[in-house]
């Protein structure tokens, strides 16, 4: 008898040989639903299972893998999520990235709870899915365009406006298989991380359409979901951290982040403002009134986050752009050392239309910026430009640069490592970035440690902890102080899992700021389970445990747990003025390590670590018979 | 950074002074708008900590308090982040450390995240 399907889901994966041209479906199992859920969690157990260590980012057989979860198209705010998994390109290893918008719910209506991809198409092509329809399109006439003009094309092309149909596609940048290429979606939605763009590129996937579909998904226990759906609204609007994330999404962040060193300024040279800097402006209210703009919702969302304005002033007058998250501020702006909102808010979108990633951007801009100044790159190297600090227009011809690996732009084009290393010394020890190849996120995270300690020893292609949220509510510490390199490797260990677990659900992780035990109860609504808080975490330190144990697999273990020197270097200004993380590194690997439960020599989670997540059949594999 | 209604606590000769300076969104529970900032220019006796001062605040603004504290333990709660000159509480001070004349108090709001990304 077959065993009946979980609420929330639609119960089938979506399967898409790309050499074959061949696509089917596949059931999964309700034990299996439970152990990984979906997004993070799933797409880490295919990864683990089906892309060998001699399968390389860029191999035919690596896998693509676009999940969402249980929560998705429900009624819980925020639940158009989609998870990205795949051998990325930067670190080739694991990569986990997540987007929003509609993708996640237009998945789930049309039958699908993901879709995995695999091979490498002859020819450009897109996905088509319509209820029950899965097929590969021919996409020669969407090659060359940005992932803005993509979505307009198909959208035309086809006949669907608005929120029926969502598309996911990459740009200039994942065609020409630039190493941090993203994947982005629905108008501002990016899946940004470890190159998954170029991966896509490598398919040659131009984009995924999905038309909304009518397929209903069951919840377990209706009345149960609309009362932990609304319990998760009730908390976000009126929980004093998560209502300024309700009312202004992320734009607090340039403000509080430079108050205490974190705000990373022209490639972490200082950390102080420029004489001069009007810091009123960066306000929240300031930053969004700067702008005509209206509310740009994802899936069921009640949010005040995200935004589409139009520039005000200026050469491109009139446009209309995404309003920029924090980190658009600070990788578009503050790291290349432009300071004015009008500028980084254009320039931040052509970032996204491009499709690349805008950590990974500004981390190589303002290097390329800062090796001019100082004559380590010559305006010849350039082929002419001079890219000073702050300069939006010329950092917009070196994105073209970029993204079509055009003259020195193809030595870019690998991402801020690989382009140091080609360049060497002295400009190389000016460079920011990780010994796997990932991208920090955009802070200075010499002010930040948790971060640094969780950006360097993750598997993803980038943090994988993240900023604790209700840390109280597992009995951890309010707050630490951020510069104690025991308190922080013990927080960002007990952390561990929390946000992988947010990440497999289908929805947003603004919108899971809930406590763990209510997203438990929209979980269970969802689904008819009994998942404890405990159990959530546990299901994210699986998820954890499996990309680890990919990248041992790929050759990525703890020797490249460092930072770069200038990622690692001490701050000679502002408020962590003089503090060394690589003086405390070694001791915040150690506790980390005894915190999560990983051997500390060889990297590998333990055998009983293993076991304890149910995940026994990896003992033979990192531990021998 | 524009600044709104430096507020002064009860005068007393001579006493040593202390500024709270709430920052933009934290004004909101100190009967701002959430823009730009407020300054409580804070007479202190001897003897006065940082959690005095923010007590002695937080009883005069009730929101302040109840995001400010953890109500069961006293402890400082998750949402608000507190610096004194400049530095993070747990640095050059703790909760229970001595204030002196001239120091600043800082409230900004707590760091939640820079993308979903």
């Amino acid at each position: 008898m077959t065993e009946e399907i979980p609420g929330g889901y639609a119960g089938r994966i979506l399967r898409v040989d790309l050499s074959s041209g061949r696509t089917w479906e596949q059931a999964w199992t309700p034990e299996d639903m439970r152990l990984y859920v979906g997004g993070a969690g799933l797409g880490a157990k295919i990864l683990w299972d089906e892309v060998p260590a001699d399968v390389a980012w860029d191999h035919p057989e690596n896998r693509l893998i676009l999940a969402t979860g249980p929560l998705a198209g429900l009624p819980v705010w925020g639940t158009g999520g989609l998870s990205v998994v795949t051998r990325g390109a930067l670190t080739n290893g694991g990569a986990s990235t997540q987007a929003n918008g509609f993708f996640g719910a237009c998945l789930k209506y049309s039958g699908y709870d993901a879709i995995v991809t695999q091979g490498q198409s002859d020819g450009w092509t897109y996905l088509y899915i319509q209820e029950g329809v899965a097929e590969l399109r021919d996409a020669a006439w969407l090659v060359g365009k940005d992932t803005w003009q993509t979505q307009d094309a198909l959208q035309v092309g086809l006949g669907f406006s608005g929120h029926q149909m969502s598309v996911y596609s990459i740009g200039p940048a994942g065609e020409n298989l630039v190493r941090f290429a993203a994947i982005a979606g629905d108008y501002g939605h990016v899946a940004s991380k470890n190159g998954c763009g170029a991966v896509m590129g490598k398919k040659r996937l131009k984009a995924v359409a999905i038309v909304r579909g009518a397929k209903a998904i069951r919840a377990a226990d209706p009345r149960g979901l609309f009362q932990a759906a609304d319990e998760i609204a009730h908390d976000l609007k009126t929980n004093p951290t998560t209502k300024s994330l309700y009312e202004y999404g992320t734009l607090n962040g340039v403000l509080n982040l430079h108050r205490i060193g974190a705000l990373p300024i022209k490639n972490f040279t200082t950390n102080v403002v420029p004489d001069g800097t009007d810091m009123a402006a960066w306000e929240a209210p300031s930053l969004r009134q700067g702008f005509d703009h209206r509310g740009h919702q994802c899936n069921a969302c009640g949010m005040h986050h995200c935004h589409m304005q139009v520039i005000p002033t200026g050469p491109h007058r009139g446009t209309m752009v995404d309003e920029p998250e924090y980190e658009g501020w600070a990788g578009a702006g503050w790291a290349i050392g432009c300071t004015d909102p009008v500028a980084i808010s254009w320039l931040n979108t052509q970032v996204d239309r491009a499709c690349v990633d805008v950590n990974e951007f500004g981390w190589l801009v303002g290097w390329v910026m800062e090796c001019q100044e100082k004559g380590y790159l010559t305006r010849e190297q350039l082929g002419g430009l001079e890219v000073r600090w702050g300069d939006a227009e010329a950092t917009a011809v070196l994105l073209e640069m970029i993204v079509h690996r055009r003259g020195f732009g193809n030595v870019l084009a690998e991402g801020v490592k690989r382009a140091a290393e080609s360049v060497g010394e002295p400009a190389a020890a000016c460079a920011i970035y990780t010994g796997k190849g990932a991208s920090p996120r955009g802070h200075d995270h010499r002010a930040r440690w948790e971060e640094m300690l969780d950006t360097i020893t993750s598997s993803t292609g980038t943090l994988q902890t993240g900023p604790p949220v209700h840390p109280t509510e597992f009995g951890m510490p309010a707050r630490i102080n951020p510069f104690d390199p025991d308190a922080v490797a013990r927080n960002v260990g007990g952390h561990l899992g929390r946000r992988h677990f947010e990440d497999s659900l289908g929805a947003c992780i603004f919108t899971t700021r809930s406590l763990l035990e209510t997203m438990c109860r929209a979980v269970n609504a969802a689904t008819g389970w009994d998942y404890t808080k405990e159990e959530a975490v546990q299901q994210g330190r699986r998820t954890a445990a499996l990309f680890r144990a990919f990248d041992l697999r790929c050759g990525i273990g703890p020797t490249l747990e460092r930072p770069s020197v200038r990622y690692g270097s001490t701050p000679v200004d502002g408020p962590a003025k003089g503090r060394s993380v690589e003086a405390h590194l070694e001791r915040m690997l150690d506790v980390w390590y005894e915190t999560v439960g990983y051997d500390r020599k060889t990297g590998r989670p333990r055998a009983d670590t293993l076991q304890a997540l149910k995940l026994e059949f990896l003992i033979p594999a990192l531990w021998g018979a | 950074m524009h600044e709104v209604s430096a507020t002064r606590s009860a005068p007393a000769l001579d006493a040593a002074r202390v500024t709270v300076e709430v920052v933009a969104w934290v004004t909101r529970f100190v009967g701002g708008d959430g823009t730009r900032r407020r300054l409580f220019d804070e007479a202190v006796a001897p003897g006065a900590t940082v959690r005095s001062v923010l007590a002695r605040l937080s009883e005069r603004y009730v929101t302040l308090r109840e995001v400010l504290w953890v109500r069961d333990t006293g402890d400082l709660s998750e949402h608000i982040e507190v610096l004194v000159n400049d530095a993070v509480l747990g640095l050059t001070h703790t909760l229970d450390s001595a204030v002196r004349d001239g120091d600043r108090i800082t409230l900004i709001g707590q760091y939640t995240g820079g993308m979903t990304k």
